[in-house]
């Protein structure tokens, strides 16, 4: 059985004229990307968007990456977390709540999912309003689930900075978020 | 954990949706953007190294125009080296009067004579 290629030699044979190697990048780095997409923006067509331009972003550097400086990985959290914010801040919104999916699982009720949608779309705007830098922080922390000192890595930036621009971060999201409590269903939530 | 505390982290854990595949058509593009930066390297890789008569000719507008020049050249130096009559009379006719300039001094192999 072959080894498995790492992202920086694929990135390597591509850079070489591989296209298979782009055709294993699409496929192994495409879900992830999309995925920190969709949770920082809600909505599908708009992570692809993003999606699309990060893996652009990533076809032409292949000819200067640096193998030794950073992982291809971290690289691309650090891009799709500026390009989020980047649509966040031109669109001057929240994502609208009519772009916001339903939950494709069919066990909850109409109402809770109209709920769940609710929710969903006021985190988002909420987002939206934040800072970029306290945005991207809390986005990585609590939707990607990573630690402080990998945050701090794609953000170039130290532990104690991911720190407060996630403790600063938070303050402000209950702010906005505490003001819609009742009207999401917060005040009498038991699940 | 205080109640905003709560609140706030329910809102994250519902945000918290699985990685997604991107649609075919969106790896279609992706795959597409990838065949154009491809297309836009290959030339500057691919090219051979060339040699300076290589660059020449490439500068002169390649073989074609090569023969032409080299026929010019050729009709060039025959008419130098032996003008139509036609064309002596032309340029006197320009000119006034056909002069002859000795590339040497006449007398300069005198001493050498007999």
């Amino acid at each position: 059985m072959a080894p498995v290629q790492s992202d920086a030699d694929l990135l390597a044979a591509f850079a070489g004229g591989d296209r298979g190697a782009a055709l294993t990048l699409t496929q192994r780095l495409t879900p992830r990307v999309m995925g920190q997409a969709y949770r920082m923006l809600g909505n599908r067509t708009e992570a692809e968007d993003v999606t699309q331009d990060a893996m652009m972003r990533l076809w032409k550097i292949a000819p200067d990456w640096d193998a030794d400086r950073a992982q291809v990985t971290t690289w691309l959290y650090r891009v799709v977390a500026n390009l989020c914010t980047d649509r966040l801040r031109k669109s001057g919104r929240g994502v609208a709540l009519d772009a916001i999916e339903e939950p494709a699982d069919g066990a909850q009720s109409a109402a809770d999912n109209m709920q769940d949608t609710a929710r969903t779309q006021a985190l988002h705007s909420a987002l939206a309003d934040l800072p970029d830098r306290q945005a991207q922080a809390v986005a990585l922390r609590h939707l990607e689930e990573l630690g402080n000192p990998e945050i701090a890595t794609i953000m170039d930036t130290n532990v104690r900075t991911v720190e407060s621009l996630i403790a600063r971060g938070k303050r402000a999201l209950i702010a906005k978020l505490s003001g819609r409590k009742e009207e999401l269903g917060y005040e009498d939530d038991n699940r | 954990m205080t109640t905003d505390d709560k609140m706030l982290e329910a809102a994250f854990a519902q945000a918290r949706t699985p990685d997604i595949m991107p649609s075919e058509a969106a790896l279609d593009r992706i795959m597409m953007d990838a065949d154009s930066v491809l297309a836009e390297a290959a030339p500057v890789a691919s090219r051979p190294k060339q040699g300076f008569g290589a660059l020449i000719l490439e500068a002169i507008g390649g073989w074609p125009s090569f023969s032409g020049l080299a026929a010019a050249t050729v009709a060039g130096l025959w008419i130098g080296v032996s003008p139509p009559a036609a064309l002596t009379d032309l340029s006197a006719g320009i000119w006034g009067a056909t002069i002859e300039v000795p590339l040497l001094e006449s007398d300069m192999f005198a001493g050498l004579e007999g």
